[in-house]
């Protein structure tokens, strides 16, 4: 009986040792942070910054598929792949509602880092401006803010009719401007083009009142925004609403009345004297803004931009875009002495663009913008708003193509009127930022026809193809967005 | 080997020589109450000598000199044994033999027996499953239990099967049963990184089980609580008998083949046919755009069969070799098993090494303890990607790439070397720009990517039984799976082009449980109560790390510890889980004819929100043996009904399976910035996060007819699922960046189960066992959460042909409408939202004024897109069982199982793409593409490029078909040596056969096979068949060895 109360009490005991592991229900993980402490400090806080530049480089926006889009919607590049991931129905403009790699994963993404800046700028009201102090925290939301123009600004040139199309009169995109963290109601119809023009503009007033003029070194003043970053966007938003005005006031505080062109405030912008400097060096005053990569932060599969142009021969790449032989490599005014022509190769019996040339895994920096973007919006507006050969318009133009190609000089005589200048200047554009990522946004901007290529037709600026189609998913989950 | 065939050749034919001396016995064969039993049979041991048994049960028998024992049998009857001796006269009553109710069911922290049983379980034996060509159990179960579906998702080995019991339960976690082996809930599902897939239920030996019961209703699983509502799945693995050693050998080696394959354009065709869809796009190019044939090495034209290439006649062996026995005190059971395996795909091979040791001692009458270990290794290899484990559509994809690539290329040029540009295939004599994705030859020749797994699974346990009444038992028990992934792509062409790349990964997975039970169980008179009372923790820890490597110094690395320019961490994950039980179960039964039982069990789990942790589970249930009541006996249904029970079951049980372990929790993930650190809001979480919940109504009979000859169930069962977690996804213009976990939606699953036994022939030389079971379900998504309207789920990332919407099942297809093709101009037609007929161009012949998309009557149409699709067809089926046949004639026994489903449809998305008009290659389907006006076909007019009119570009209703299927899943013809020549040759026992696997279909799938799953145990994206590799189709030969 003894043995018996001693098994009972044994196994009472065991029964009563098994209910001691509760902590073990509420474990922490170790790799991620909690929302709850996501502003406790300034490096937490900085990382966030971080962050959101993170954000529109990776899964192919700034990093390169938001350049190849606009690339590939215009006429210079030939498609040899016929692969959608790839692009095949942007180039030939067709992507659907539901296209995956193109219209579903760039309307997310640029989202995606919307929110983020909005979830930031509520975390620093909220927490955050406490822990850094004012000055850097105005600082921090400069850039914050700056990313989100930048986001709303690329959704603008694909998803929307362009600003002359009504004034800016025409469905938009929806404006998201709080931040979300949890379930909710998030229907929200498309504000009006203009109104989205409007908040880019207020974001990137903000930010050039309240960035830094510049950081530490060239390899911050080059991948993250400062004072003159966010001048040079308004040029480039102008432009696309053609507000030409607000473009030559915006430029000429960081263009100099004549040549040399350079800033004289904030980081010294100028041209490079070699443009191969450009491909090879990230991080001259004349990359105003770029996306880094290095070997452990590479791009990812299928976002590259040497794996889309360059051909395997060349760097290793997937030869996914030629250069279309009617394009723009065919212009008789564009010299072969031309420093720029370097940047074409012959890679079998097609031609290839080589801006691009690192290997896999394809670590060459994305070009955002560059200064002489800056000269050429410029020396557009100029023209386009005094409708005369100005002679200015005529410098900068001559500062940009005498860089690649000294024997060649734009005189006014060149020139039978300001609309033949004006053509001229989007050839300049068409030669320097080629595999740049503006090609698309410079046709639909003043409402050129997307052009045709071999076995596409031409879309006219009425026709529905003109724009890109609104995500399925965004149509389905948000009741009030209209699709185009 | 050959030796033992030698030998038994000279066993067979001493055969001839017995049966010397005879002499004649007689008698009569009675049941308890003096009735005769007419056809019973009569038997001399170890011989075919024997008779069967009068119309007034008597016999007449001339036996040998030396015969000893003779064997009486009648169905529905215990078998007997009876000794001659010098009798001549054998008058013998035959007992009922109930031995169906008689047997023992695992019902979680212990056993029932079957008569007692309230709650719905199955039982498939060992055999039923042993000696077969799969790399894991329960690829083996299909058609085995009322209500179990199994679908082995594609051709590829050891792939986890879709596991369903009583349809899909869940919509965004898994639906896959829990699998408890021998008292322990194990690791199950897929554990490779790589594209070799690796069941983690691959490490058990099938040899080694000897039951398996299946748990479906409330009351038999709610001991399993928080994880009980897909059902729960029983292993137990075998055990040793008292008395002396027995050995046991099973071998089998086995070919499968690939069936069912589509027929693909040659080059002839395929020349002809691009060149003509060039010209229909106006883009034909003799210097730049267009397709020539090329000479091969011989002189001739290259026409290359790609399936060739990539398909092969795999072959497999198998062995198993067991001892065991045992004393009163002690018994063991220690196994042994090597298994290797090739698929139908080259280099996709399987190998398992396993061990196995089950021990039990008894010390005193008190205490007895026990132990078990088992390890195994697992090596499941591949050479790349198959494209059949959720990545449809990876250009490297074996399933795909021999239906895509042009037939007018090689894979060598004519001197030798590979035929490659870049990371292509080379395009050889055509002018065009890509004629196939990879080289499949470069990759089968260079590349790897496999998984090794070693596991091991073992426990020990002490149980002590203080009083007659009272039993203690401590279990513990580790579960410790370590997976080796290892990947290498050469530089060469392909997947690894340029530089090639290494990566490594290494995943570790650690569970200890324990376990604490305290039973008690008495009788007074008629009352007959049991209780038990238990505690339970499960802790799991995982880790996993690697490395990519890219950029190789050498062409001689092939692996990450080599020399390379690039390391990049790979594969890194860290976390753990808990789950924290107390539960109870209460038996009471009056006079083996009323049945009570009632089950509780109160789970703690660590992944749900911090508001949530706990939920309480329970399930009742109760079962009248109706044969025991008077009245039954009185109105004389007792000779119709041997034994007929009526049972009921109702409870509610939970989910967790496929949560991620910090699902609850809002995080910030880091990365890299130029350099610097980046905080990205990663994840948002939910607090409440709470469990899946199942509330399941069954209720049902189990009968018995003629003395248990024909036996049956029959159930009727209803499982409501509320609070099921859905991601519930937010417009992408919110930006949040996960799906937030949230317990909204409902479903339901109800259907009827009839499962029937019977032996419609028992002679003596021949007996039929034919067993029928067929289960009807019905499955109705009910509610979504507030404002979503339907989940979309994705086939391999790049389309959306699934769609879940109240209403309806689960993954209903979701496609785009067409109306054929207009005979008038060859134009596909789509109907659009709005019903209205658009006619579709790929290409507008320039100066027509016509438009890609226009209506009817010429007018410009909106773009036809995925947008326009309707919810289509159900992919849910919705009856499926099986037909399993024993014949035994002498010494022979031919086994037949028929599966059969039906009722659900399948996308069919690689006919999609074998019409694809780009430079893929085409089903020769196309060749009645349209050509000239009034031709009425099915195929539109081809223009080069059109990835539109075919379903490529969005899911189209022209490729969904029926999936109703019947198989001959397995056919086995069997030859038992005569127990007289074992006795001679020393041994207990030995087995031949041969058997079929699929060796026959009837269906009008037009795919390879219309049971398969490229998303593999997805709920939301079942019933998918994109470029998957169907299952194979083989025989084996085996032989099984008693000592």
């Amino acid at each position: 009986m003894k043995r018996r109360i001693l098994y009972m009490a044994v196994a009472a005991g065991v029964l009563q040792l098994t209910a001691c592991k509760k902590e073990d229900l509420e474990p922490v993980p170790t790799n991620v942070i909690s929302e709850l402490s996501a502003f406790d400090t300034e490096l937490r806080i900085r990382g966030q910054v971080n962050g959101l530049y993170a954000t529109i480089k990776n899964a192919g926006m700034y990093g390169g598929r938001y350049q190849i889009f606009n690339d590939i919607r215009g006429g210079d590049f030939q498609n040899d792949r016929t692969n959608v991931v790839t692009g095949f129905d942007v180039w030939n403009y067709t992507p659907s509602n539901s296209s995956g790699n193109s219209v579903q994963a760039l309307w997310n993404r640029a989202y995606y880092a919307i929110n983020l800046v909005n979830v930031f700028l509520e975390g620093m009201e909220n927490k955050g401006t406490a822990v850094v102090g004012d000055a850097i925290s105005k600082n921090l939301q400069g850039e914050a803010r700056f990313v989100r123009a930048l986001s709303y600004y690329a959704m603008l040139q694909l998803y929307a009719r362009p600003y002359w199309d009504g004034n800016g009169s025409k469905p938009g995109l929806p404006l998201r401007l709080t931040a979300n963290t949890g379930s909710g109601n998030y229907d929200l119809a498309r504000s009006t083009v203009a109104e989205v023009y409007a908040q880019i503009l207020e974001d990137l007033n903000y930010a050039e009142q309240n960035l830094p003029e510049a950081y530490s070194k060239p390899e911050l003043n080059t991948t993250r925004a400062h004072k003159n970053t966010a001048i040079a966007f308004k040029t480039r938003v102008y432009l696309s609403m053609q507000k030409y005005g607000e473009v030559i006031t915006e430029a000429n505080k960081i263009v100099s009345a004549d040549a040399p062109f350079k800033a004289s405030t904030g980081i010294a912008h100028q041209l490079q004297a070699n443009y191969a400097t450009l491909f090879s060096n990230y991080t001259t005053t004349e990359s105003i803004l770029s996306m880094p990569f290095s070997d452990v932060e590479a791009p990812g599969t299928q976002n590259q931009l040497g794996y889309y142009y360059g051909s395997s021969a060349m760097n290793g790449g997937n030869g996914e875009y030629s250069l279309l032989s009617t394009g723009i490599i065919a212009n008789t005014g564009w010299k072969e002495t031309d420093a720029r022509r370097a940047f074409i190769v012959t890679s079998g019996s097609k031609k290839y663009l080589n801006k691009y040339p690192r290997p896999t895994p394809f670590t060459d920096w994305a070009p955002v913008m560059r200064y002489s973007e800056v000269l050429l919006n410029l020396a557009e507006a100029i023209t386009r708003s005094t409708n005369t050969v100005d002679a200015r318009a005529l410098a900068l133009l001559n500062a940009v193509r005498q860089r690649s190609d000294a024997t060649t000089t734009f005189t006014a005589g060149d020139f039978a009127d300001a609309a033949a200048l004006a053509d001229a200047i989007l050839t300049e554009r068409r030669i320097e930022f080629l595999g740049e990522g503006l090609a698309g946004a410079d046709l639909t901007r003043l409402g050129l026809p997307l052009p045709a290529k071999p076995g596409v037709t031409a879309i006219q600026p009425t026709q529905q193809e003109y724009i890109w189609p609104i995500s399925s998913t965004e149509l389905l989950l948000n009741k009030l967005c209209e699709d185009n | 080997m050959r030796k033992l065939v030698m030998l038994l050749l000279g066993i067979l034919m001493l055969g001839g020589q017995l049966l010397a001396q005879t002499r004649t016995v007689t008698g009569k064969i009675t049941d308890e109450n003096g009735n005769p039993i007419p056809n019973a049979t009569v038997l001399v041991k170890g011989t075919t000598a024997g008779t069967s048994t009068l119309e007034d049960g008597t016999f007449s028998l001339v036996i040998p000199a030396s015969a000893k024992t003779l064997v009486i049998s009648s169905v529905g009857m215990a078998t007997q044994e009876i000794s001659i001796g010098n009798r001549g006269l054998f008058n013998i009553s035959m007992t009922k033999d109930d031995k169906d109710l008689q047997e023992v069911v695992v019902v979680g922290y212990g056993t029932q027996r079957k008569r007692e049983l309230t709650g719905n379980v199955s039982t498939v034996k060992g055999a039923e499953i042993a000696n077969r060509p799969v790399q894991s159990f329960e690829q083996a179960l299909g058609g085995r239990a009322p209500g179990v579906q199994i679908t082995i998702p594609s051709g590829v080995l050891n792939s986890p099967p879709v596991f369903r019991v009583r349809g899909t339960n869940s919509l965004s976690l898994s639906s896959q049963p829990l699998i408890v082996i021998d008292g322990i809930a194990v690791y199950s599902g897929e554990t490779s990184s790589t594209a070799a897939a690796g069941n983690a239920l691959a490490s058990i030996n099938p040899n080694d089980i000897e039951t398996i019961d299946i748990a479906k209703d409330a009351a038999a699983t709610a001991i399993y609580g928080s994880r009980a509502a897909n059902g729960v799945v029983f292993i137990t693995t075998k055990k040793g008998k008292s008395g002396k050693a027995r050995v046991s050998l099973d071998s089998w080696a086995g070919w499968n083949k690939v069936q069912r394959l589509p027929e693909l354009l040659d080059a002839f065709q395929y020349t002809e046919y691009k060149n003509q869809s060039l010209a229909n796009a106006g883009t034909l190019n003799p210097v730049t755009n267009q397709f020539y044939l090329t000479d091969g090495p011989d002189g001739k034209p290259i026409n290359t069969n790609w399936y060739d290439y990539v398909y092969r006649t795999g072959f497999s062996h198998n062995n198993s070799l067991n001892v065991s026995g045992g004393n009163e005190s002690t018994k063991y059971y220690v196994s042994m098993g090597y298994s290797e395996q090739e698929g139908i795909i080259k280099r996709n091979d399987f190998k398992r090494i396993s061990a196995l040791a089950n021990l039990d001692h008894k010390v005193n009458k008190a205490i007895s303890l026990g132990a078990k270990m088992q390890y195994s290794n697992e090596k499941n290899l591949a050479a790349v990607s198959s494209g059949s484990l959720g990545d449809a559509f990876a250009t490297a994809g074996l399933g795909r790439v021999p239906m895509i690539t042009a037939p007018n290329i090689a894979p060598y040029n004519n001197d030798g070397t590979y035929n490659y540009s870049g990371a292509l295939i080379g395009v050889m004599n055509n002018k065009v720009g890509q004629a196939g994705f990879n080289n499949p030859v470069i990759q089968l020749d260079k590349n790897r990517t496999n998984a090794e797994n070693n596991r091991i699974l073992a426990n020990a346990y002490i149980q002590i039984k203080p009083i007659r009444q009272v039993t203690f038992r401590s279990q513990y028990s580790i579960d410790y799976l370590f997976v080796d992934n290892e990947i290498y792509y050469s530089p060469i062409s392909g997947e690894g082009f340029p530089g090639g790349s290494a990566t490594s990964i290494y995943n570790q997975n650690k569970r200890w449980t324990w376990t604490n039970t305290l039973q008690y169980d008495e009788t007074f008179g008629s009352h007959t109560f049991g209780l038990l009372a238990g505690t339970e923790q499960q802790k799991s820890n995982n880790k996993s790390y690697g490395l990519n490597r890219i950029n190789a110094s050498d062409p001689d690395f092939i692996n990450i510890q080599g020399g390379w320019a690039n390391p990049n961490a790979s594969g890194l994950g860290i976390g753990e889980n808990y789950l924290l039980s107390y539960f109870g179960r209460f038996t009471y039964n009056f006079d083996s004819k009323y049945y009570l039982t009632a089950n509780v069990r109160r789970d703690g789990a660590s992944q749900l929100g911090i508001n949530n942790k706990w939920g309480t589970f329970w399930g009742v249930s109760a079962g009248w043996e109706i044969t025991r009541e008077n009245f039954w006996e009185k109105a004389g249904l007792d000779n119709v009904f041997s034994s007929f029970k009526i049972r009921g079951s109702y409870g509610r049980v939970g989910n967790i399976d496929g949560l991620g372990q910090y699902a609850s929790l809002s995080t910030f993930g880091s990365g890299l910035y130029g350099g610097a650190g980046t905080l990205v809001f990663n994840q948002a979480g939910n607090p409440n996060l709470g469990w899946e919940s199942s509330t399941k109504l069954d209720l049902g009979f189990n009968f018995g007819i003629l003395n248990d000859r024909i036996n049956g169930e029959v159930a009727f069962y209803k499982n409501d699922v509320d609070d099921l977690i859905l991601g519930v996804p937010t417009p992408p213009s919110a930006g949040i960046p996960s799906n937030i976990p949230t317990n909204i939606g409902s479903m339901y699953n109800k259907g009827v189960e009839f499962s029937l036994n019977t032996t419609p022939i028992q002679k003596k030389d021949f007996t039929w066992n034919a067993n029928f079971n067929i289960a009807f379900n019905k499955n109705e998504v009910t509610s979504l959460a507030p404002g979503v309207n339907s989940i979309l789920a994705a086939t391999g990332g790049l389309e959306s042909p699934s769609i879940t919407v109240p209403g309806q099942p689960v993954g209903m297809l979701f496609v785009t409408q067409t109306a054929g093709v207009d005979p008038a101009t060859g134009r596909r037609i789509f109907i659009n939202k709005n019903g209205q007929q658009v006619f579709f161009q790929h290409v507008v012949p320039a100066g027509s004024g016509g438009f890609r998309f226009s209506y009817a009557d010429g007018t410009v149409a909106p773009t036809v897109s995925s947008a326009d699709a309707i919810v289509y067809k159900n992919t849910n089926p919705k009856y499926y069982g099986g037909f399993d046949n024993t014949f035994r004639y002498k010494n022979f026994e031919l086994n037949t199982l028929f599966t059969f489903q039906g009722g659900n449809y399948l996308y069919w998305g690689t006919y999609a793409g074998l019409r694809d008009q780009r430079f893929w290659n085409n089903s020769t389907d196309v060749l009645r593409a349209w050509t000239k006006a009034g031709d009425v076909t099915d195929m539109p007019k081809s223009y080069f490029g059109d990835n539109v009119s075919n379903g490529s570009s969005f899911p189209l209703d022209i490729n969904v078909f029926k999936g109703d299927f019947i198989k001959l899943r397995t056919m086995t013809l069997a030859y038992n040596l005569p127990t007289s020549l074992t006795e001679r040759a020393k041994i207990n026992s030995m087995r031949f056969y041969v058997a079929g696997n699929n060796l026959w279909i009837i269906t009008d799938y037009p795919g390879p096979d219309p049971e398969v799953s490229s998303n593999l145990t997805g709920n939301l994206n079942q019933g998918i068949d994109r470029n998957t590799v169907g299952n194979a189709r083989g025989i084996t030969v085996g032989i099984n060895v008693g000592f």
